[in-house]
């Protein structure tokens, strides 16, 4: 069984918000929803000596979910392989999900009342494709793969760069990877 | 609506199209079923973006059907502006154009006739086509502030203008005021792998870019100053003896005039001019020169910084020459004209328009080197050595200042009508009001838009035309490429709108141009070009499916076999051409346009000094501030300024202020950052508010936060051999925008 990961390599982004634009465009989302935004940090120093790195976001697809224990329906669910997702037709909106994940990946969709968040592409991960976000990305900043493929580019690229974990310490053990330059603390 | 499309549904066909929405022309596959697309994603196998797609890529699906296109002919049936508009056929539309150019030829001359166009959108070479043969040469384009001055002054030193990278094989890549990380995507990914594997990548940009955060060293120069950086350079290349003496003895002629000339630009010289320390100048100018092979990109900057731009691009070409990066590996390559297929100049007739007309282009007595007497003494080496000519839509324009100049005064002779395809003026070209002005005065304006433009509000005629999904698409650089990309229209245009290549060719019949527009689709035209390429295919649509592109096999250093297209077959860096139009043989130090040094009084007025033109994301030029889905990422617009200068003027983060020049003034939000000097500010540069009411006087608030009400388009601000006018380097203040600063007229 497959396990999806994705690593976000901020050497290479550039904040261009094509991955944000492309999941709203090609999810049909309404204007104010956003599954993958992408923050800029910087420039922190003072001119000329400055920094900027961009912190791509999105659902972290943790191995421990907490959104999913929180749903009190069971539309927010966890499939075999790893991604995490709402069955829409079961879910009431309570909102329950958005207050336990600690990642703010969650967004309610208030024409239909329901609850939406990023499912790795999952129609499109099946038939083999890789998500939007990651096709879009000219930066090469978002790598899509199993990790329990050792062959994988995530697989390689999580057991020889040291990734960072966003807020690892909560033991939501998220499956979005981090890689930075060394200088920058998350 | 994507995501519930079943893409494996019978009947699909996916169509090679590509991104229409900046010069990359990334490839595309949309999925097409009767006669729709139903999506589009990135080409995977497509050689430059490899999948990619930029947020404006991914947003085609809302162009291509967006409510606000113009989707049928408008004829103005109210006063200028007030958007009253009668939807008539194009029969009708074409056959009252071609009346009214017919008759203003007849009485005022075809040079009375002017057409404006804007980024590659368009067959320029039709455009240009049908210019020749009607008898004008007053076509132009922004191509002044982008590359076409590059191009030109580069051609006349070494025969032609570096436009390929090989990167792969390169140690240091100069990015001189160029922004990939904003505007080319495919670009910024190459570069980013290359850096991974060792590349030493230069940033040369007053801002602290999303390009300068991943480079090597980041030269944060004052705007405009690049030519005192360059000259600085080639004094340390020269005198630290880092330049290639072999390739310097057998292929350049006048390095010791060279070498004489740049000594008194050392770097000490250079440090109150450019805001760099001479230590920052040397270290540059050894990592470019002793990683070798290098490259210099170009970018527009140059191209923009008006009185001293030609100047700067023939140092920066110096540059390249000295240290023999010039069609080696890993260097600037050289490719010339293709021999293969059939360039765009020569779809262009310019053989049809006499010689009497060629002498009447406006600014052809000022601005030589990208007009008809710049060009036709090109065309005539490179022909030579290579051929074929560089591409006239662009290299030989009117020079746009003075035709909006000549609409205002008659002079040198009236100018009654302008076709505008692929642009907004008001939003686009230089010193807004002065445009304004021209195009509210001009006896007959015809726009071929997407939109509803201030520019289009203005016109007599607005004419829909196809987008990016909608026509087919080669690129070969303007022309000027031995390589082609070739892309296919997804399906046929909807509603009314037409390919500018049929606007042309009609109104061309219309006019007795008949039997020079054999070709009926653009299709049809574009095989004709790709027919000699040999690869057997019977149609345009049969190469893009089996083919796509078209690489010839590299040949490098070329000069040995042909030599440099220049009168004396070698690398002229004391140059025979330029001295011959009457230009400076060797570069030679001019301030820039606006500067504290030259003017100390209008730096006391006006102390900051002000940068514009740079694109950023989202948005391509003034386009696409109506989707929405982009316009949520940048809503209003904003200007860069440093918080110590922020806060000298009380100004907080996200305050509405205005930036004013002695030309006008504009409001924009304030964006407080450390990646600016803070004795420089930034303006984001298109801006206008298509939601607001388009009409006038509102006319989409086109003046209010246009960074072109700010830029200077005086003849004694405008680069002496092209005429590119100033956008960076001028002199600004800023202040707060308050209730009672906001009602004085200014």
């Amino acid at each position: 069984m497959a396990r999806y990961a994705m690593i976000l390599d901020t050497r290479r982004c550039i904040g261009c918000h094509s991955c944000t634009v492309a999941c709203k465009v090609h999810n049909d989302l309404p204007l104010e929803m956003i599954y993958n935004p992408v923050t800029t940090i910087g420039p922190t120093g003072v001119f000329p000596n400055v920094h900027m790195m961009n912190l791509p976001l999105l659902c972290m697809h943790c191995g421990n979910p907490p959104c999913v224990d929180a749903c009190p329906t069971g539309a927010s669910q966890q499939s075999p392989e790893g991604i995490v997702f709402i069955e829409e037709k079961k879910c009431i909106s309570c909102k329950a999900c958005i207050m336990a994940c600690p990642y703010g990946a969650r967004v309610p969709n208030h024409e239909k009342g329901t609850v939406q968040k990023c499912d790795f592409c999952k129609e499109r991960v099946h038939v083999g494709k890789l998500p939007y976000c990651v096709q879009t990305c000219h930066q090469k900043a978002r790598i899509f793969g199993d990790m329990e493929d050792e062959t994988s580019e995530v697989y390689k690229l999580v057991n020889s760069s040291h990734p960072v974990r966003l807020l690892g310490e909560l033991g939501t053990e998220p499956y979005a990877f981090y890689i930075c330059e060394s200088e920058v603390k998350l | 609506m994507s995501k519930n499309i079943d893409l494996e549904q019978e009947g699909i066909q996916v169509k090679k199209s590509c991104c229409y929405f900046c010069h990359q022309n990334c490839g595309v596959l949309a999925y097409v079923k009767d006669g729709k697309v139903l999506d589009i994603e990135g080409d995977l196998d497509f050689p430059t973006n490899q999948g990619g797609l930029c947020s404006r890529g991914n947003i085609a699906m809302k162009h291509l059907d967006h409510p606000a296109r113009v989707n049928y002919p408008l004829k103005r049936v109210g006063k200028r502006g007030a958007g009253e508009w009668q939807q008539i056929s194009w029969e009708q539309a074409l056959n009252e154009i071609a009346e009214k150019l017919s008759k203003i030829r007849d009485e005022f001359g075809a040079e009375a006739v002017a057409t404006a166009g804007g980024t590659q959108r368009t067959d320029d070479w039709a455009r240009r086509r049908f210019m020749n043969l009607f008898g004008s040469p007053n076509g132009f384009h922004n191509a002044h502030l982008c590359w076409i001055p590059t191009f030109m002054v580069e051609t006349a030193i070494y025969g032609w203008c570096p436009f390929d990278l090989d990167l792969d094989n390169s140690r240091c890549l100069v990015l001189w005021g160029q922004n990939p990380g904003a505007s080319g995507m495919p670009e910024i990914h190459h570069i980013m792998d290359l850096k991974a594997k060792g590349l030493k990548v230069i940033v040369i940009d007053p801002r602290y870019t999303e390009t300068a955060a991943k480079a090597d060293m980041w030269l944060p120069l004052r705007p405009g100053s690049d030519l005192a950086l360059a000259l600085a350079w080639l004094h340390v290349i020269i005198y630290e003896g880092l330049f290639d003496p072999e390739f310097v003895d057998e292929w350049c002629v006048g390095f010791g005039e060279l070498a004489d000339h740049v000594e008194q630009y050392s770097p000490e010289w250079a440090e109150p001019l450019t805001w760099l320390s001479a230590d920052q100048i040397r270290e540059s100018a050894r990592m470019y020169a002793m990683n070798k092979p290098g490259n210099i990109q170009w970018g527009t900057s140059i191209d923009q910084i008006g009185k001293s731009a030609g100047a700067a691009m023939q140092a920066r070409a110096l540059i390249r020459a000295i240290t023999g990066n010039l069609d080696a590996p890993g260097s600037d390559l050289l490719t010339g004209p293709s021999p293969d297929f059939v360039t765009d100049e020569e779809m262009e007739a310019n053989d049809q328009l006499p010689d009497e007309q060629k002498a009447k282009q406006i600014g052809s007595d000022k601005f030589k080197m990208v007009t008809w007497p710049g060009y036709s003494r090109i065309a005539e080496l490179t022909k030579e050595v290579w051929g074929k000519a560089p591409t006239a839509e662009w290299m030989c324009e009117a020079h746009p200042p003075s035709v909006f100049r000549a609409i205002l005064t008659e002079k040198p002779y009236p100018v009654k009508a302008l076709l505008v395809s692929a642009t907004n003026p008001i939003n686009s070209y230089g010193e807004s009001k002065l445009t304004l002005e021209a195009l509210k005065a001009v006896e007959f304006l015809v726009t071929c838009e997407y939109w509803l433009t201030p520019t289009a509000m203005l016109s007599d005629y607005v004419l829909p035309v196809a987008g990016a999904l909608e026509r087919p698409t080669i690129t070969s650089s303007y022309g000027c490429a031995d390589f082609l990309l070739a892309s296919q229209r997804a399906i046929q245009p909807m509603y009314e709108r037409r390919n500018d290549y049929n606007f042309w060719r009609d109104l061309g019949i219309r006019l007795g141009q008949g039997e020079m527009w054999p070709w009926e689709t653009v299709e049809d035209a574009y095989y004709s070009k790709i027919a000699p390429l040999g690869y057997g295919v019977e149609s345009y649509d049969e190469f893009v499916e089996n083919y796509r592109y078209h690489f010839p096999e590299r040949e490098y250093q070329k000069y040995k076999r042909i030599g440099f297209a220049t009168p004396s077959k070698k690398v002229e860096l004391y140059s025979s051409v330029l001295e011959e139009l009457g230009y400076p043989p060797l570069p030679t130090y001019i301030g820039p346009s606006e500067n504290e040094v030259d003017d100390p009084d209008l730096a006391k007025e006006y102390p900051l000094v002000l940068t514009t033109g740079g694109g950023f994301m989202p948005f391509h030029h003034s386009e696409h501030f109506q989707i929405k889905e982009l316009r949520f990422i940048r809503h209003e617009p904003y200007m860069d300024i440093n918080p110590a200068t922020a806060a000298e003027l009380s100004i907080k983060d996200g305050d509405w202020v205005w930036i004013e020049t002695k030309r006008g003034r504009i409001k924009q939000k304030a964006n407080l950052t450390q990646g600016i000097d803070p004795r420089v500010v930034y303006t984001q540069r298109g801006w206008w508010y298509p939601e607001r009411d388009m009409r006038e006087p509102e006319l989409g608030g086109y003046l209010e936060s246009n960074a072109n009400v700010l830029t200077s388009v005086a003849d004694d601000d405008c680069d002496p051999l092209s005429g590119a006018w100033a956008n960076r380097g001028l002199l600004c203040k800023v202040y707060k925008v308050t209730d009672a600063n906001e009602k004085e007229a200014k």
